[in-house]
C-alpha cells in the first residue's frame, strides 16, 4: 500500500475496523461541537454481486450481499462509508471519520493510524491463516 | 377447472405455531446463539446463503435456528428478508482470479502453477462416527510460524489458462459483454441467456442441482458427457462498487465462494474435435458439491440445452423455493378439485352403468391452459 492512502484505500480498510474502535473515534471526531448531519442512512441493504466469469468472459449476478451505507457531513464535509454485515453504528462511525479526514480536521492523523492498524492487522491474520494452511498442501503421486 | 381455497382455522393454526415456538424455543436444552451455528455449522450456513441468495452468515445461522434445522425453510425465510431489503449496489464484477484460496485441487493434472491444498477438509478421511458425550478436548497443536504468502500461493493461475496455453481449450470468449439477467426481478424462462441458467444454478437447490448433474451423467437423454475436473477453490474474492464522490472502485469486503471448472471432451459432429471445452461453476460459500455440479451443467447446456430437456430443467426446476414450495402447497386443503375428480368417476361409473359408454377422449388442443 502506497504512503498516503487514497480515498478508496480509507474507506476500505474503515470498512473492515472493528464497531468499538471506530464509534469510540468518531465520538472524540465530534466532541469538539462540529456541526454533523447524517444524509444517508445508515441504512442496512444488498450489494448485487456480479461475476465475470473466466471461461466466456460473460457477467452473471451470483448473489446479493448484505452490507450497510451512510452518508454524513461534518462541518460541511461530505463523508461515506459502506461496510459488509449489518452494523449500523459502526457504517455511520466510519462516515464520521471520512468526513473527518477528508476534511483534514484534528483528528485526521489518528484516523490514518486506525487505518494502519487495521491494515497490520490484517497482515497479521493472513499470515497465521497461511500457518495453518500451508501444512496441507499436497503432491499426489501418480501409479504408474 | 375452478380452485378454490378454505378459510377458517385460525386459531388451530395459531395453536399449532405456539406448539412450534414453544417446544424450539423452550426446549430443555441450552440456548443456541447464533455464533454457535455459524461456528459449528459453517457448511449448512453455507448452504443456505447460497439458496437464499444473500451472503450474510448471521442471517442464515437465525433461518436455520427458525426452521429448526431445515435448509430449505431456513433459505425461505432468508430469501423472504431478502425481499424486503433495499438494493444499495451492483458490484463491480467480481474476478475470480482474485480469489485467495483456502482450499485448491486440480483432478486433472498432478503440478498445476501454484499449489494443490487441501485446506480444510475430510474428503480424504474415514466415514467414521464419533459421538463424544460433551465437547472433545483440544488436541495438541502447535501452530508452523506466521510466514507471508507468495503471489502464487495466494492466487495460483487457473488451470484454464494452462489449457489454453496448451491451445487445447475451444476459445468462445464473448466480445461483446451483455448485461446480466436478473432472475431476482424477472423470473427466467427458456430460452434465456446463459447469465441466467448460471444465476439460477448458483441459487438452486444443492441436492436439486446434483440430481439433475446425476441424470445428466447417466445419460437418459442420449447426451455423452466425458468429464474431469480442473480448478476446484473454495476462497475469498473481494467485493468492490464505485465511491459515490470519486467514481473509482472500492473493496467493502471479501466473501467466500466455491469455484469449479468442468472439463469436457468435444466429440459431436459439429464441435471442434481437436479441443476440449470448460464448464464453469461458482457459489456462496464452501458448497463444492453444488459447485461441480453447476460446472458440468453449465457445458452440458452448453451443448446440449437448445436441443434438449436441460435448459429448461436448469430454469424451471432446481429451485428449492419453486419445487418445494409446490410440493408443500399439495398439504393445503385442495377439498374442492378432489371433489370434482370424485364426482367425474361417478358421473363416468353412472353413465357405464346406464350402458352408455364413455364419450371418445378427445385431447385438449396443444397450448389451452386447463
Amino acid at each position: 500500500m502506497t504512503d498516503v492512502l487514497s480515498r478508496e484505500q480509507r474507506c476500505a480498510l474503515l470498512a473492515e475496523a472493528g464497531r468499538e474502535e471506530l464509534v469510540a473515534l468518531a465520538d472524540e471526531c465530534l466532541a469538539d461541537g462540529a456541526p454533523v448531519r447524517v444524509l444517508t442512512g445508515p441504512e442496512v441493504g444488498a450489494v448485487a454481486a456480479q461475476v465475470r466469469e473466466p471461461v466466456l468472459a460473460e457477467r452473471f449476478l451470483l448473489g446479493d450481499v448484505l452490507a450497510c451505507r451512510a452518508e454524513v457531513e461534518v462541518a460541511g464535509q461530505r463523508g461515506w462509508s459502506m461496510r459488509l454485515g449489518d452494523d449500523r453504528a459502526a457504517t455511520l462511525a466510519a462516515a464520521v471519520l471520512d468526513a473527518e479526514a477528508e476534511a483534514t480536521r484534528p483528528q485526521s492523523g489518528r484516523i490514518e493510524q486506525l487505518c494502519r492498524e487495521v491494515e497490520a492487522r490484517r497482515a497479521r491474520r493472513e499470515a497465521a491463516e497461511w500457518a495453518e494452511l500451508a501444512p496441507t498442501v499436497v503432491e499426489f503421486e501418480e501409479l504408474t | 377447472m375452478g380452485y378454490s381455497g378454505a378459510r377458517g382455522g385460525l386459531e388451530a393454526i395459531l395453536a399449532a405455531e405456539d406448539l412450534v415456538r414453544r417446544a424450539r424455543d423452550q426446549a430443555p436444552a441450552p440456548w443456541m446463539p447464533t455464533g454457535q451455528i455459524t461456528a459449528r455449522m459453517r457448511l449448512l450456513v453455507d448452504r443456505v446463503m447460497g439458496e437464499g441468495g444473500l451472503y450474510h452468515e448471521d442471517t442464515a445461522a437465525a433461518a436455520l435456528r427458525q426452521a429448526e434445522g431445515d435448509p430449505l425453510e431456513a433459505s425461505h425465510l432468508v430469501r423472504a428478508h431478502r425481499s424486503t431489503l433495499p438494493r444499495l449496489a451492483v458490484s463491480e464484477p467480481v474476478d475470480p482470479d482474485e480469489m485467495t484460496i483456502l482450499r485448491r485441487v486440480v483432478p486433472a493434472f498432478r503440478e498445476p502453477d501454484g499449489p494443490q491444498l487441501l485446506g480444510r477438509t475430510t474428503d480424504y478421511t474415514g466415514r467414521l462416527l464419533e459421538q463424544p458425550d460433551g465437547q472433545p478436548e483440544a488436541r495438541p497443536h502447535e501452530p508452523g510460524p506466521a510466514r507471508e504468502r507468495t503471489a502464487e500461493q495466494r492466487t495460483p493461475r487457473r488451470f484454464l489458462d494452462l489449457l489454453r496455453k496448451m491451445d487445447l481449450v475451444a476459445d468462445q470468449r464473448r466480445t461483446d459483454d451483455p448485461d446480466p439477467v436478473d432472475i431476482t426481478r424477472k423470473p427466467a424462462r427458456p430460452p434465456a441467456d446463459r447469465s441466467a441458467v448460471l444465476a439460477s444454478m448458483a441459487r438452486a437447490e444443492t441436492g436439486g442441482l446434483v440430481a439433475l448433474w446425476y441424470r445428466s451423467i447417466l445419460g437418459p437423454d442420449g447426451d455423452i458427457h466425458e468429464v474431469t475436473l480442473g480448478d476446484v477453490r473454495h476462497g475469498r474474492v473481494p467485493l468492490r462498487v464505485r465511491h459515490p464522490h470519486t467514481g473509482n472502485p472500492v473493496t467493502l469486503g471479501e466473501f467466500r465462494v466455491s469455484e469449479a471448472e468442468a472439463i469436457e471432451n468435444l466429440d459431436g459432429a459439429d464441435e471442434d474435435r481437436t479441443r476440449l471445452d470448460v464448464g464453469y461453476g461458482l457459489c456462496f460459500g464452501h458448497n463444492e458439491r453444488k459447485a461441480i455440479a453447476m460446472a458440468n451443467l453449465d457445458i452440458a447446456n452448453r451443448r446440449f440445452g437448445r436441443t434438449g430437456p436441460l435448459g429448461q430443467l436448469l430454469l424451471l426446476t432446481v429451485d428449492g423455493l419453486d419445487s418445494a414450495g409446490f410440493l408443500e402447497h399439495l398439504k393445503l386443503p385442495h377439498y374442492v378439485t378432489f371433489r370434482s375428480i370424485v364426482e367425474r368417476k361417478q358421473a363416468m361409473r353412472t353413465a357405464a352403468e346406464a350402458g352408455e359408454g364413455p364419450a371418445e377422449r378427445v385431447a385438449e388442443p396443444a397450448g389451452k391452459e386447463c
